[in-house]
């Protein structure tokens, strides 16, 4: 029951919070948007006052990009280029970010201060950075044991068995889904934690958070997968809905834009609420004199 | 089955073998060459041992003092080869991985000993390595009408996989592995001035070229394979209890090879009168509906619009994933395919190379152009036609992929292949195979030509097209066109439909695509209105309009920047709606058009159809006041989204 408790409590504090995950959007958007217009330029550049751009209007059209020559090149460079780019950023300013939103989501009755989310966010973001790159490293370096070596290993072309490796994918891939959200959640236990003790030890938080996961383990470990499936359903359906909607119209377009950034907020709504939910399970198991632990459930 | 093929076994030997026949009534072919061959594979040592009576006839009118013989199996034998001194790299050492043919015997009529009088030859490169063509001057020559018979016992060793043939562990691909026949030109075929034998050497870029011939096969394996040749199977047989023997039959093909393997599983189906068989991986059951599909699609298209498919039988193959270098190859009533387990249906892959194999049935196997020396022939008119099976069954935007963000067509692959590659004017389409440089064999043999092709549709139409390939048919079935065959064949064809519409023949066409190296690009300069004077400047650097003088007309200025002159429509869209459509007949540097009167132009497009394929940039062809900023609106706001949902997922 204690994870249904936990998955309520979590929904209700990522509402509460809404304003930070608006934060989390807005600069999302920025960040993103830096590296998309300048593509954008390109593109406009690319195609001038050329009427083609209507044989766009079906989808992408291999050849009309190949048409840009030398600026379809230039395009797929500032492409890798910013994605990679972006990646890193956005792993320095989401440490930055959940500072400010752990904090926010531990309980307490005070009301959302756009302030105190940037003080915490300040805070704690060192032991937030170092606590994301160990967790970040343990799961690549799991992706490399449970995929990558395997598929190595028997996706060889001289495997007479086809059907094989296909086995191995889908059980190596499946497994990595459920030892990765371990992971994720001693990362989140650890960052629940250290918002709780104002002074930053990132290490004592990873501690906690192995040591409450494992301890834990049967109400954390269920209570993961069911936000992690409630997560993945959400990104199949954005998946499809934005993928498949291709608005021939300015106004139909600007609807799209509309659409995809409502929906980006509920992605971040959704992981404020797996943040939350952690956030409320610790305080919840954490041992009682603790009297705040029953407050906001 | 079996009583069937206890008949066709009687009829077999009641009527004398490969003079009779047994597939088709009528032979398809002029009976030029047949091989009767008893063949016994042995998996340990990987060698096919054969015994071989074969035949030429001289049909010619020229007297011939000699036959040559491919002995292609013999390119893998070391590194000093002519296919591995162009292919690069070695067979290694090993020689478990190298591949050879060695004559045992050689005998004439009346069992006369013709070792004596073979020498290998190398026609092509003088490199006296060479060991893929052999010629053995006649103690007599043959005379108009003889028949040179010669029986031959080899051992052919097969290389670990190279090329689509040879094995790997207990898979076999068993193609190029008797001594056959070169093709006799006699003088006038082909445009040949004086008589001689067309023999090739084997070379790393390189197909074939053989008359149409008969074939009679006997193959021993041991019991537990399966095989597939391009026979019809009369008989098969427990050798003695390990090993089985099947007799195969085949007729009017122009190469004989078969596989063995003990995974295979056999699938049938029928098309009109074809019996169609599949051998595909026990493991990879689910692709055989596609394939199925594939290739009646294939069988349907063809035969409407080029010809029937005269066999009343065809097997393909779909090798397995550790063997998938056999893969991709013809063999007229035998082809593989390539698919892979679990391959999505949205990627056209497998339809698209069984597509393609199949339709070597006709350009080479029916039609059997000189692969050798005019690769474009086989290859590119191949990839034409694959090309619009593809887009024409699986869809016009989607015939090679089909997901709901990314659809591609197959036309599109090989247009953007040839008008993006670098090298797209070192050479002409009309070279020797092994004499493109620059790896532009590939890019100059199917996608250039493919590209012209299409080219050539968007100038003459499509049923004139279909017109040519059916008159390509009727007159070069079963027999050897040259390229010059087949550029006739479109002048008489369009000749006849549209008389001197396009001048007094197409010569003009295939002298810029096929045999020159120019390229094609015509541009939308500039256009400018009446009244409000307003001139658009092609230029994407140039973004806001030009204000210059005003006058009661308007101008449209094209250019042409490439090579190539072809006849091109210009469509001009006034702000009114009203449309003017010109034909222009692309041969000057450049063109204006002015309209007078209160004119204002909205825009103009140069083959608004995209009928020239050969245009190396569609994006220049046109130019408009108020271009469509939505698609690329749209793109960069998903590529937003996307970006935003995978940094999101990707952190913790
Ligand atoms: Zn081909």
């Amino acid at each position: 029951m204690k994870i249904f408790k936990a998955l309520g409590s979590g929904c209700h504090r990522s509402l509460k919070v809404w304003k930070g995950i608006l934060i989390f959007w807005f600069i999302s958007l920025s960040l993103v948007s830096l590296v998309a217009f300048p593509m954008k330029g390109i593109m406009k550049t690319g195609f001038g006052q050329s009427a083609i751009t209507g044989k766009l209007l079906n989808g992408i059209d291999v050849e009309v990009l190949s048409d840009l020559g030398a600026v379809y090149k230039s395009l797929t460079h500032s492409f890798s280029a910013g994605l990679l780019l972006l990646l890193l950023l956005w792993l320095l300013i989401n440490a930055f970010l959940t500072g400010g939103l752990f904090n926010s989501l531990k309980s307490n009755d005070e009301k959302f201060s756009a302030g105190e989310f940037f003080r915490a966010s300040a805070r704690y973001f060192l032991p937030f950075m170092v606590i994301t790159l160990i967790i970040s490293a343990i799961l690549i370096l799991l992706a490399l044991i449970l995929i990558v070596i395997p598929m190595g290993g028997v996706a060889s072309p001289d495997n007479p068995n086809e059907s094989v490796p296909w086995l191995i994918l889908i059980i190596s891939v499946s497994l990595y889904i459920l030892i990765s959200q371990v992971f994720v959640l001693v990362a989140d236990y650890a960052r629940a934690w250290q918002v709780k003790n104002e002074k930053p030890a990132c290490f004592r938080a990873l501690g906690f958070g192995f040591s409450r996961s494992f301890r834990r383990f049967l109400s954390s470990f269920p209570m993961m997968l069911i936000i992690w499936l409630v997560q993945t359903m959400f990104v199949l359906l954005v998946l499809k809905v934005i993928g498949n909607w291709k608005p021939a119209s300015g106004f139909g377009v600007f609807g799209l834009f509309l659409l995809s950034q409502v929906l980006l907020y509920i992605r971040f709504l959704l992981k404020a609420w797996r943040y939350g939910s952690v956030t409320s399970l610790k305080e919840l198991n954490d041992p009682l004199p603790s009297s705040e632990a029953t407050v906001n459930i | 089955m079996r009583k069937l093929f206890f008949i066709l076994a009687f009829l077999l030997s009641v009527s004398g073998g490969v003079n009779s026949q047994v597939i088709n009534k009528v032979p398809l072919s002029p009976r030029i060459t047949g091989y009767t061959i008893d063949a016994k594979l042995d998996p340990a040592t990987k060698c096919v041992t054969g015994k071989m009576e074969a035949f030429w006839v001289n049909q010619t009118t020229e007297t011939v003092p000699d036959i040559q013989l491919h002995l292609y199996m013999n390119a893998f034998r070391s590194n000093k080869s002519t296919f591995y001194k162009e292919f690069g790299g070695s067979p290694g050492k090993d020689s478990a991985a190298i591949g050879w043919v060695e004559i045992k015997s050689f005998t004439g009529k009346n069992g006369i000993d013709l070792l004596p009088y073979m020498k290998f030859i190398h026609p092509d490169d003088k490199n006296l390595s060479d060991s893929t063509v052999v010629k053995v001057t006649l103690p007599v020559a043959a005379k108009p009408g003889d028949t040179v018979t010669v029986k031959i016992n080899f051992v052919t060793k097969l290389p670990s996989q190279i090329r689509r043939n040879g094995y790997r562990d207990d898979f076999f691909f068993v193609a190029q592995w008797f001594p056959k026949f070169g093709v006799y030109e006699p003088a006038g075929m082909r445009q040949r001035n004086i008589g001689g034998w067309n023999c090739h050497q084997f070379h790393a870029h390189s197909e074939f070229y053989a008359d149409h011939s008969v074939y009679d096969v006997k193959i021993t394996v041991p019991k537990e394979y399966v095989i597939g040749t391009g026979g019809m199977l009369l008989n098969e047989s427990d050798a003695d209890g390990k090993t089985k023997v099947q007799t195969w039959r085949a007729e009017d093909i122009v190469d004989f090879a078969w596989t063995a393997w003990p995974g295979y599983a056999v699938f049938t189906d029928q098309w009109k009168q074809v019996k169609i068989t599949l051998l595909i991986p026990k493991t990879r059951l689910e692709q055989v509906e596609r394939q199925f599909t594939a290739v009646k699609n294939a069988l349907e298209y063809l035969d409407k619009n080029v010809g029937p498919y005269p066999w009343p039988h065809l097997t393909f193959v779909d090798p397995p994933a550790f063997a998938s270098g056999a893969g991709g190859m013809e063999y007229t009533t035998l082809f593989t395919s390539e698919s892979f387990y679990k391959v999505p249906g949205t990627i056209h892959l497998p339809e698209m190379v069984t597509v393609h194999e199949f339709g070597h049935a006709y350009f080479m196997g029916i039609l059997a152009s000189n692969e050798f020396e005019e690769p474009w022939m086989d290859e590119g008119i191949n990839s034409f036609w694959e090309e619009r099976i593809m887009d024409h069954y699986w869809g016009e935007n989607s015939g090679m992929i089909d997901l709901p963000f990314l659809k591609v067509s197959d036309k599109s692959l090989s247009r953007l292949t040839y008008a993006r590659s670098g090298s797209r004017q070192v050479i002409t389409n009309n070279e020797y195979s092994w004499n493109y440089p620059h790896n532009t064999y590939d890019m100059m043999s199917y996608e250039k030509t493919a590209t012209w092709l299409y080219t050539m549709m968007g100038i003459i139409g499509e049923d004139a097209t279909n017109e040519v390939f059916r008159e390509y048919y009727k007159r070069w079935a079963f027999k050897h066109p040259s390229g010059k065959d087949f550029v006739n064949v479109v002048n008489d064809v369009v000749k006849r439909i549209y008389g001197d519409k396009f001048g007094p023949d197409m010569n003009w066409f295939f002298d810029q695509t096929l045999y020159g190296t120019g390229v094609c690009d015509y541009k939308v300069e500039s256009f400018r209105s009446s009244l409000q004077g307003s001139k658009i400047k092609n230029d994407s650097t140039v973004k806001s309009l030009m204000v210059t003088d005003s006058s009661k007309m308007a101008i449209v200025r094209l250019d042409r920047l490439g090579d190539i002159m072809l006849p091109v429509d210009v469509l001009v869209h006034f702000k009114d709606g009203e449309e003017i459509h010109e034909s222009w007949d692309g041969k000057s540097r450049f063109k204006d058009y002015t309209y007078y009167g209160e004119k204002q132009i909205q825009w103009v497009k140069i083959d608004p159809d995209y009928k020239i394929r050969m245009d190396v940039d569609f994006i220049n062809n046109s130019l408009t006041i108020d271009p469509d900023r939505v698609p690329l609106r749209r793109f960069s706001d998903k590529l937003i989204s996307f970006m935003q949902f995978l940094t999101s997922i990707v952190t913790l």
